[in-house]
């Protein structure tokens, strides 16, 4: 469903690892299980982006 | 709106409703006292100085007796003669000064015929006077002359004075129960006002304890990761609101986390 949001998922671990992900849960206040089930919607893709920035700015 | 703002607007509610209580009260204290004021400095003195006018009238009627008794002593004639016309005297001037004076229509021509008949009753003592001292002082010509005319000025000076009197009762009657009314009005609102913000103090408290107890529900479940068909449905501007949305950070991080451990586990 929501092949975006799972993309930022598949992207912090990527660059944080699993730390990633938990902050990413924390900062966006989906966790992945919640993002598969969600929808691509322009908020949330605005919510997880502006989570990664964060996540990067602090070095995850 | 936060809490720390609505406990400052309560508390600016409460400190304005107070100063306003004391403004009207100063106010409604201003009013009485210069209603007190108002009577005391018009009518209760003008009563006051009626019943200094019909003593002075009855002393003029002894010093007149006084003429009589003891008359036939020149010293006696010399002194109570003049004592007799400065009663004379002070109850005309006084009677006059006091019409002058009156607004009650009623009263002020009371006093004027009053004034009428003490000027016709004086002259009529200064004729038995003269009697008096002419006929060797023979006091039963001279009381003769004048006896019972003291009667009607006297009658008249006396309703004179319980109209005023009576003025004086009904205004005091009448600013009581304006004191009566004014009391009741501010009671009345001051505790409508306090009940109002007391029910809105109550309200804002009772909405905030009821939030604080679910936000403490969710707190005790994600303390025990118990997470599983928890919802965090805890929002709005405040500071309880602000505290629901990291708490839905923390639930989504522990779900996540739970994911996680359950993957590697299977792994």
């Amino acid at each position: 469903m929501a092949a975006k949001l799972n993309e930022f998922y598949k992207q912090a671990a990527q660059e944080f690892g699993l730390a990633g992900r938990i902050k990413l849960a924390m900062l966006t206040k989906i966790s992945s299980e919640k993002a598969e089930a969600a929808e691509d919607t322009p908020e949330n893709l605005r919510i997880f982006e502006q989570a990664m920035q964060q996540l990067r700015a602090g070095g995850g | 709106m936060k809490i720390s703002t609505k406990l400052i607007l309560f508390f600016c509610g409460v400190v304005t409703l107070f100063v306003l209580l004391a403004v009207a009260l100063l106010a409604q204290t201003r009013t009485v006292s210069a209603g007190y004021d108002a009577l005391l400095g018009q009518q209760v003195r003008q009563a006051e100085a009626a019943r200094v006018i019909q003593v002075s009238f009855k002393k003029q009627v002894q010093e007149w007796k006084d003429i009589l008794l003891r008359g036939h002593t020149p010293d006696d004639l010399t002194k109570y003669t003049r004592q007799f016309h400065e009663q004379e005297s002070s109850v005309l001037s006084g009677a006059e000064a006091l019409a002058a004076d009156m607004r009650d229509a009623e009263c002020r021509d009371l006093l004027n015929q009053f004034v009428a008949a003490h000027r016709t009753l004086s002259e009529k003592y200064q004729a038995a006077y003269d009697v008096y001292v002419g006929g060797n002082f023979d006091f039963k010509a001279a009381d003769r002359m004048v006896r019972g005319k003291d009667r009607p000025p006297t009658d008249l000076f006396d309703r004179v004075v319980r109209r005023l009197n009576d003025d004086v009762a009904a205004s005091v009657a009448a600013q009581a129960s304006a004191v009566a009314r004014a009391r009741n009005l501010a009671l009345a609102l001051s505790g409508s006002l306090l009940a109002g913000l007391g029910l809105a103090g109550f309200v804002t408290v009772r909405t905030i304890l009821q939030r604080l107890g679910r936000l403490k529900a969710v707190s005790d479940r994600l303390a025990k990761a118990d997470i599983e068909g928890l919802s965090v449905d805890i929002s709005g501007p405040d500071e309880i609101g602000q505290f629901g949305d990291s708490m839905k950070g923390v639930h989504a991080a522990i779900e996540e986390l739970t994911r996680l451990a359950s993957a590697a586990g299977q792994a």
